[in-house]
């Protein structure tokens, strides 16, 4: 048989950068908006250092006076509101505007960042912008800019930057000689004016400087994209590999089971009739051949299981509430065909609960737990699958107990290794797999469930399945039966 | 008028135990051994089937499950039955797909459980023609 291409399942796609260009990677919208967010809460900060500020000149006006600290004017005001108005803006145009062509978290952080340009640029003109460090925040601009947007943007980030400290200084040499350079350091503590080659010295040497700085953060930031753009490679060809390694799982099981399925049809054939009558012997001699290959089947079909138990892992893709008493119920019926051959009787006594968890894994377990009382049960016997709900603690135990051959004290440590298989529970079922469960340890541990085995010999054998974290509610809000 | 059935397995053993238990029950049984066999029958009218029995891995392991998308398509009113050895486990394949419409047998076939599904689906409307049949 040919293999070819499964698309029916196609892998999900988990990373958020864009696909595009080395050069041209930028984050995605999502990111866009957490780092806008962040933005904010930080420009909130920087407003409540403003006020501070503020009060701080109004109480200790003379203090500062004394540390060469001028009195200043309106505007650390001005850049308060300017500031908290635009947080505002931003914040009103993020959360509660729809997303339109001129409102993308693009187009929003571009605001911000010239708006804080702008208003950085008046703080530097009026606290000094050679004879005070103010200059040196633009330079927190051009790294954000090389962080947040592409090399190419960021660069016009630097640009605008140097643009704007340029028309500072240059706007401050035509006023040079008519007012005093800063205001905020007071003329006392300035060891000579400002002479229009310093001013020149500054511009060159802080445009540099950001060009510079541009030019190393933006050559970091694509080197780290760079190993991003590897990880997400390698991600995506292990979720390649795992689709081939489940697709080629698939086609062995296949491949194993049709021809003991082709020879297990042609032995019902021949049992009902189909092939003209069949004497008791030989319908006995087929059952016990149909018996055999039906156990191999299942020791397939487990195998496969198991393989997908593992490589699905804990899939929190998967996950959501799920009905317990419903799950035990559907393994019920499926298994109750086995166990009322035997004539073993499945007792149900259920607080329904809503455990957190992967639906199809939860049902696995138990119906790996269930099939497992049924086989070592005595004939006649009876079953008990309980649940409590114990509040204080917001758990819920599931019991399944049966009253059959046990477990040795020898053998509890290893019946959830894979293929274990104890003498006993040989002699009583040859047809054990030794996968059922380590089905169960997987999928228990894919869903964060506790187990618990209670067992003696010649009395029977409990499992409980402790399940954390309950809710007696769908997700939908509906009322539950319990 | 005899009911015609299609059934498509690559396993011949499958396809003459198939044929074998639908034929003496007065049934018309098509053989396939390919879904593209299958789907280039389809072009004559004669014997166009009133149920499908498609397996799943053919000749590709997806094969029974475009050929289904594409009978749904042309014959949305045709039932389809699902035979495979892989059971249930196929279920992750047919992500994102109304369960209603998905009968999965299980191999190896029981004559009496694949004759009371066989007449359960074929108590439903026969199938109807679409528009587009040759596409």
């Amino acid at each position: 048989m040919a293999t070819a291409d499964f698309s029916w399942s196609t892998p999900k796609q988990q990373f958020n950068l864009d696909g595009k260009k080395e050069g041209e990677q930028k984050l995605s919208d999502e990111i866009l908006r957490d780092n806008i967010r962040w933005f904010i809460i930080f420009r909130w900060a920087v407003i409540g250092a403003l006020i501070l500020f503020q009060i701080v000149a109004l109480i200790a006006s003379e203090e500062l006076t004394q540390l060469g600290i001028r009195e200043q004017q309106v505007w650390p005001l001005a850049i308060t509101v300017i500031l908290s108005a635009a947080n505002f803006a931003y914040i009103y145009a993020l959360d509660f505007c729809q997303p339109l062509k001129y409102n993308s978290p693009s187009i929003n952080i571009w605001l911000q960042i010239i708006v804080d340009l702008l208003c950085l640029s008046i703080v530097v003109h009026y606290v000094g912008s050679t004879a005070t460090p103010a200059p040196f925040f633009y330079i927190l601009h051009i790294a954000l800019a090389c962080i947040f947007f592409s090399a190419l943007e960021s660069l016009f980030v630097a640009i605008i930057v140097s643009a704007m400290y340029t028309i500072v200084l240059l706007v401050e040499n035509e006023m040079f000689y008519q007012v005093s350079q800063s205001i905020l350091i007071d003329p006392r503590f300035s060891n000579e004016s400002l002479q229009k080659g310093r001013v020149l010295v500054w511009m060159i040497a802080l445009d540099t400087l950001f060009f510079i700085v541009w030019y190393v953060v933006s050559r970091l930031t694509l080197v780290v994209r760079k190993h991003e753009q590897y990880l997400r490679d390698a991600y995506d060809q292990i979720n390649q590999a795992q689709i081939a390694k489940d697709q080629y799982a698939m086609l062995v099981t296949h491949q194993l089971k049709a021809p003991l399925d082709a020879i297990r049809s042609k032995i019902n054939l021949v049992k009902e009739g189909y092939c003209g009558e069949v004497s008791r012997e030989i319908e006995d001699v087929l059952t016990r051949i149909d018996k055999r290959g039906h156990n191999m089947s299942n020791l397939i079909l487990d195998v496969l299981r198991l393989e997908r138990l593992k490589t699905a892992g804990r899939n929190t893709n998967a996950m959501g509430y799920v009905d317990i008493s419903a799950t035990i119920n559907k393994c019920i019926d499926k298994l109750e065909p086995v166990a009322n051959a035997r004539n073993i009787k499945i007792k149900l006594s259920m607080q329904n609960f809503f455990a957190f968890g992967i639906p199809d894994q939860i049902e696995i377990l138990f119906e790996n737990i269930i099939a497992n009382a049924i086989t070592y049960s005595y004939d006649n016997a009876e079953i008990d699958i309980t649940s409590i709900i114990e509040l204080s603690g917001n758990l819920a135990i599931v019991t399944i107990a049966d009253h059959g051959i046990g477990i040795e004290a020898k053998d509890l440590p290893n019946i959830f290794d894979e293929y274990f298989y104890s003498p006993r529970a040989v002699m009583h079922n040859q047809s054990s797999s030794g996968i059922g469960l380590s089905l169960v340890k997987i999928a228990a541990a894919n869903n964060n469930l506790q187990l618990k085995v209670a067992s003696e010999p010649g009395l029977g054998t409990a499992f409980s399945a402790i399940f954390p974290n309950i809710q007696f509610i769908k997700e939908n809000h509906n009322e539950l039966t319990y | 008028m005899t009911q015609r059935i299609a059934h498509v397995d690559d396993d011949p053993d499958i396809r003459d135990t198939v044929r074998q238990i639908l034929k003496k029950h007065g049934y018309e049984v098509d053989s396939y051994h390919t879904a593209n066999d299958f789907l280039n029958s389809l072009n004559d009218p004669a014997v166009i089937p009133d149920l499908a029995i498609l397996d799943v891995m053919v000749e590709s392991m997806d094969a029974g499950l475009n050929t289904y998308v594409e009978l749904h398509n042309r014959f949305p009113k045709m039932q389809a039955i699902f035979m495979t050895s892989l059971g249930d486990m196929i279920l992750p394949y047919f992500e994102n797909k109304s369960q209603e419409w998905i009968c999965i047998i299980e191999k190896p076939i029981e004559p009496s459980v694949l004759l009371s599904i066989v007449r359960e689906r074929l108590k439903t409307a026969k199938p109807e023609m679409s528009t587009s049949q040759d596409g």
